[in-house]
């Protein structure tokens, strides 16, 4: 089965919200307290629930349209949205082998999705006479 | 903070475990419908989400009494698993670029959990 680059791109995103919804989850248990007050202003854990699902709606229709093992290891990627975060919005210190580690991880991301694309397995796949 | 062995060995069971889920979730999600009842009765979505849940479970404790730099790398071994169980379970092919990619992979989350 070919992988779509929807499917890819659906995925990316997927991950992308997953990770979003774990800052909201972060936030939300971090100023959970059990007062009147917080339990009806409290948006942030409802909200990465949300997240959560929407996220997980986007990942299902992505499978359906490419194999696991291309698309399982663009879960990766959560590593660099993770990255991001701590540096942008908790204001962690810039480390070079965490952002060195990211960009192999991207690398090896790569790598599999050029696998899973090879032409002439999927010309086997499909009946083709090669 | 030493690594405990048993956060090594529930690390390791856990992300087996999990490397279940996304095998019945694409099951799933080939006769997929967004119907409450199409969804209700879609086994491999269920069955799929249980995997998730308990690998999740399983990791957040072990995840306490463990140093990221060696419990990264070993949840990162997933991707092996998930790509050997497509193999068995889904007719999947794999080829030697697939898993030098998934090989990388590794060492690039090796590099995170060290650099923490």
């Amino acid at each position: 089965m070919r992988t779509s680059g929807l499917a890819i791109l659906l995925i990316i995103l997927g991950t992308f919200l997953t990770s979003t919804a774990q800052i909201f989850y972060k936030t939300g248990a971090d100023r959970l307290s059990l007062s009147f007050v917080n339990m009806l202003t409290n948006f942030y854990l409802p909200v990465g629930v949300f997240i959560y699902i929407l996220a997980g709606v986007l990942m299902l229709v992505a499978f359906k349209h490419g194999e696991v093992s291309v698309l399982y290891p663009i879960f990766a990627t959560s590593y660099i949205w993770v990255m991001l975060s701590s540096r942008f919005f908790f204001g962690e210190a810039f480390n070079m082998h965490r952002w060195i580690g990211v960009g192999i991880i991207v690398f090896g991301i790569t790598l599999v999705s050029i696998g899973g694309n090879k032409k002439k397995e999927q010309a086997i796949e499909s009946g083709e006479v090669v | 903070m030493a690594t405990a062995l048993w956060s090594i060995v529930v690390v390791l069971i856990a992300c087996v475990l999990g490397s279940f889920g996304p095998i019945y979730m694409k099951r799933g999600s080939n006769g997929l419908v967004f119907k409450a009842k199409a969804l209700a009765k879609n086994k491999n979505l269920w069955i799929g989400s249980m995997f998730y849940l308990g690998s999740t479970i399983m990791f957040i404790p072990a995840l306490k009494f463990g140093e990221v730099s060696v419990l990264y790398p070993i949840a990162s071994t997933s991707y092996i698993w998930v790509s050997l169980l497509s193999i068995k379970l889904l007719g999947e092919k794999m080829n030697w670029v697939k898993w030098l990619g998934v090989v990388i992979i590794i060492i690039g989350v090796s590099f995170v959990g060290l650099g923490i």
